[in-house]
């Protein structure tokens, strides 16, 4: 064979080699393209489509008003695809100052293949728009391959309260998930959520595609809910309770303003209180709502009850008299009065007006164990209240069959039993009602997102007394407030006030034992046509621990006010008060006797 | 009809008209795999297309200068082409000069962005060279003697040798497949061809055996045998690719249509991965298309080589023939799954300055051989 022949022989060897290769090709791309193709494709549109979650703005809380409590205001997550970082140090380096962090807890969250990363919640815009610009400068005059990209935000919602502390306690806050976790946020957190939608978009390695398909689930708005509360009473009655919370350096103090006539808590407040824009920065306990989630003895608030029933079953009049030591033994206990006195000639409503132990246990003697049970038990003692709030207490108030000899006397003076500032406050309105208790409650409706409002059904009230009744108690009542009584300091010139004084003593979950006071006033105005009830309750006080002292002028400010913004018309001075003691009545008596035989 | 007749004398013209097509063809998609990815960063989308149209009209007037030059020309250029290969070969391993892309130095960085690879010039170089020498003392027909052999083996070695130093492993299979093509076209006897391809082999099997190779060619070999070794870089690459070709089907997505392309899951799609592009944008047709298109060049690549009467010329063919098909050959494979990872541009297809400019001057050289057989 000649060379060059040999030669051609081996040029032929190579094309066909050639020619193989290309044939191989050809059937690798018939398997390829035709043969797989569809499951190609859908891999492909498997790893296009990308999915997203759309937040879902939460629900607004607003007053009665509509005014708002807590909203949900925009927020910006930066986010980042972590693919599109070529050099995560100094990436690090150009961002993290703009969002107050550290590079190197930035760097660490640049670093990876992740498609999906947060780097920080709750950036402003202006903050996002320095880091495009910061970006943007930095890439300038670079090739692609050294740019930065991969930053992006993503649309989020964080919670504002705008009034800050205003209603912190009954509003609660919402964690970093989202969550509500404290007062109606958490107990109507569904409700408040709503529906987060989906976006699903084809994405490449880097941005979107232009143009490409988009399938949207939108997010559905969470609920708003309407709270009985005014947001300028409350503001008021906190700015109240707050100064006295500095001066008497109470361990809490809670207030609550209510309408006698619907149940609707106006204002509820609480010292010390907190900021649920920064509940994070707050020490647990403060993020409770004591009002409704703690209970406490009474004391004397609670006498008006044992007046009621011993009014109702006709046992006693406003005038009746009794004979009053300073100390009465029942059973294996000796009770007191505040203070020792002589023997007292004092009428039931004397008894009232100088808030006597005695006096009470001889009143609430006068009828059965079961009977005065069952008043209590009506006006709402150890009733859970179901308000809708986190936490509710319903008080301790044990069974007739577990009360030993002395409970009796004890419980008509307003001790051995608990309650809360809530129950509390109702068992006054339900005597500034006529003798109706209509159920206390704070969540006026929940409105749509179409602006729907639907009003919570609340039940009619239950009647606990007659109306001629609590008309008598209430003007036995007025006599607390009057000079002689143990709250002047609550009255409000031009119109009628009726209260109750409280001082008890102070279970300390702490020792196990009883030590400080509760100190309250309850009570409400006007008296005549009562519009507002209010109860002031001091948990221990250092000082003087007097609740009429403390708590009168607290009621006299908050509820001077709500008379002047809800225009009430002054009503006057009450004719003539229920004589206070024995004296007194005869005099009275002597005056009328000699009228009638004038006629 | 006498200029017709002219024409065809100097050009080819069914290489010319395949060379054109590639290179059409080619504009179009590397505009397509970076148009959507400029538009999107706000820069201007037409960047890649820009550079690529004046890189072919750079290589186009090479090749005018290699299909012009007169052979003793070359033959006193071809030592200064070589020279300056083989010292660009040792700047880019020198970290002041080099550029390390991927885990390779391969490329010289030139004020303005420019970027050259000179082992693209030293596969010319390389194969200029052998031809002289084994061409050179064959005024019969004499078969090349066995120190012929090994002076054109030494030509090869040199920059080869530098090429491995990078490291480069898909030119050096490439180059290596020219040398040993061009030795058995030469005439030099039976032992040399094949002992090359033996020690080849070897040579591969003691590379990977005893650890020359960096761990991300390892990577790259595991990754062909199973693309889910390393499903993040070189796995997820030819993952993609192979989805992206897939999901073009017989017809393709249409130009520009692409989702894959202009989501730009493929890395380096604008280069090494250019035919993916076509693969899913053209579809099966539009492939079998461009592999008729590179079986044309290569087919008038040998049928020139054949009808010269020049040796010299015939193994200049015959090695421009063995680099662009096993060129072909890696980069195609690769993209379908059928040779192992390698990054080797596509000839005519691929962005890339040094790699058109040195497709382009091979070009040239054919037509040279071509018009004055």
């Amino acid at each position: 064979m000649s060379p060059l022949r040999m030669a051609q022989g081996r040029l032929r060897i190579s094309f066909l080699l050639v020619l193989v290769i290309f044939l191989s090709f050809f059937v690798r791309l018939v398997f390829v393209q035709a043969v797989n193709a569809q499951d190609r494709a859908h891999q492909a549109a498997r790893e296009l489509n990308q999915t997203v979650d759309l937040p879902a703005p939460r629900g607004e809380i607003t007053d009665r008003n509509g005014n708002v409590l807590a909203r949900s205001i925009d927020a910006l997550d930066l986010v980042v695809d972590q693919n599109l970082i070529g050099d995560p140090e100094e990436t690090a380096k150009l961002v993290a100052p703009i969002i107050n962090a550290s590079s190197s807890a930035i760097e660490s969250r640049l670093t990876g293949t992740r498609k999906f990363v947060y780097v920080a919640k709750d950036i402003t815009p202006a903050q996002w728009l320095k880091i495009k610009e910061v970006i943007v400068s930095n890439n300038s005059g670079k090739p692609m391959s050294e740019r930065i990209g991969g930053f992006f935000t993503q649309r989020g919602f964080k919670r504002d309260y705008p009034g800050k502390t205003l209603s912190a306690n009954t509003l609660g806050f919402v964690n970093s998930e989202g969550v509500g976790g404290g007062g109606i946020e958490a107990s109507m957190n569904t409700l408040l959520s709503g529906t987060d939608g989906v976006l699903t978009y084809a994405s490449g390695k880097g941005p979107s595609i232009p143009s490409a398909r988009q399938s949207l689930i939108p997010a559905k708005a969470g609920t708003n809910i309407r709270l009985t509360i005014d947001r300028d009473l409350q503001w008021i009655t906190e700015n109240a309770i707050a100064s006295v919370a500095k001066s008497t350096r109470a361990q809490s103090i809670t207030a609550v303003v209510m309408d006698p006539a619907t149940g609707e808590i106006l204002a509820l407040a609480t010292a010390p209180t907190f900021d649920p824009n920064k509940f994070n920065l707050t020490k647990s306990n403060l993020l409770q709502n004591p009002a409704v989630q703690d209970s406490y003895e009474p004391g004397s608030t609670g006498k008006v009850m044992t007046f009621a029933a011993a009014l109702q079953e006709k046992l006693i009049e406003p005038t009746t008299v009794f004979q009053i030591p300073d100390k009465i033994k029942r059973a294996d206990r000796i009770f007191n009065d505040h203070e020792p006195h002589p023997k007292w000639k004092l009428t039931s409503t004397g008894i009232l007006a100088k808030s006597s132990n005695v006096g009470t246990i001889q009143i609430g003697e006068k009828m059965s164990e079961d009977t005065l049970y069952s008043y209590l038990t009506k006006f709402g003692i150890g009733q859970q209240l179901n308000m809708g709030l986190p936490g509710e207490s319903a008080g301790i108030f044990s069974p007739v069959n577990k009360w030993s000899r002395s409970t009796a006397p004890t419980v008509a003076f307003g001790q051995g039993y608990s309650l809360t500032t809530i129950q509390a406050t109702s068992v006054f309105a339900t005597i500034a009602n006529g003798g109706v208790r209509a159920a206390p409650h704070i969540v006026a409706g929940t409105s749509n997102q179409n602006g729907h409002y639907t009003p919570k059904e609340n039940n009619s009230g239950v009647r606990v007394i007659d109306k001629e009744v609590a008309t008598t108690l209430s003007l036995m009542m007025e006599s607390v407030v009057a000079e002689g009584g143990t709250a002047p300091s609550a009255q409000i010139s031009g119109y009628r006030v009726a209260g109750k004084t409280g001082t008890a003593n102070r279970f300390n979950d702490k020792c196990r034992c009883y030590s400080g006071y509760t100190a309250s006033f309850i009570g409400f105005a006007p008296a005549d046509k009562p519009r507002f009830v209010m109860s002031i309750t001091i948990q221990d006080p250092k000082g003087i621990h007097w609740g009429g002292y403390l708590g009168g002028p607290v009621f006299k400010e908050v509820i001077s006010y709500a008379l002047k913004s809800y225009q009430v018309a002054p009503t006057g001075k009450l004719n003539e008060a229920f004589p206070l003691d024995a004296a007194t009545l005869k005099k009275r008596e002597k005056i009328s006797t000699a009228a009638s035989v004038r006629d | 009809m006498k200029n017709i007749r002219l024409l065809r004398d100097r050009f080819d013209l069914p290489l010319l008209v395949a060379t054109s097509l590639l290179l059409g063809i080619g504009v179009l998609l590397v505009y397509a795999a970076t148009r959507d990815w400029y538009a999107s960063a706000g820069e201007d989308p037409q960047f890649y297309l820009k550079r690529q149209i004046l890189n072919i009209i750079i290589g186009l007037l090479l090749a005018a200068g290699a299909m012009s030059i007169d052979y003793r020309l070359l033959r006193a250029y071809t030592p200064i082409l070589w020279g300056l290969s083989v010292i660009g070969l040792i700047a880019v391993l020198i970290p002041a000069f080099g550029d390390s892309v991927n885990g390779a130095r391969a490329w010289i960085a030139l004020p303005g962005g420019l970027q050259i690879q000179p082992a693209e010039f030293a596969k010319i170089a390389i194969i200029v060279g052998m031809s002289m020498i084994l061409a050179e003392k064959r005024e019969g027909s004499q078969d090349p003697t066995s120190l012929d052999v090994l002076q054109s083996l030494a030509v090869a070695a040199i920059p080869l040798l530098l090429i491995v130093a990078q490291p480069d492993l898909g030119t050096t299979v490439i180059i290596s497949a020219a040398v040993v093509t061009i030795i058995a076209a030469s005439g030099a006897q039976t032992r040399w061809p094949i002992g090359l391809l033996s020690l080849s082999a070897i040579g591969a099997y003691v590379v990977i055996r005893i650890g020359v190779l960096d761990e991300y060619q390892l990577k790259r070999l595991q990754s062909f045998v199973d693309p889910t070794a390393d499903p993040q870089s070189s796995g997820y690459q030819l993952r993609q690719a192979r989805i992206t070709i897939g999901s073009g089907g017989f017809f393709g997505k249409g130009l520009f249509n692409g989702p894959q392309t202009n989501g730009r899951f493929v890395p380096e799609q604008h280069t090494d991965f250019i035919f993916t592009v076509a693969g899913e944008e053209l579809g099966f047709l539009g492939c079998i298309f461009i592999l008729v298109l590179y079986s044309i060049i290569l087919w008038r690549a040998l049928v020139i080589a054949r009808r010269s009467n020049d040796i010299f010329g015939r193994l200049v063919c015959i090695g421009v023939m063995a680099w662009f098909g096993f060129q072909i050959f890696e980069n195609i494979g690769m993209a379908v799954g059928l040779a192992p990872m390698t990054g080797v541009p596509l000839p005519f297809l691929s962005y890339g300055g040094s790699s058109m400019f040195a497709t382009l001057m091979a070009v040239g050289l054919l037509l040279n051989v071509h018009s004055r057989r």
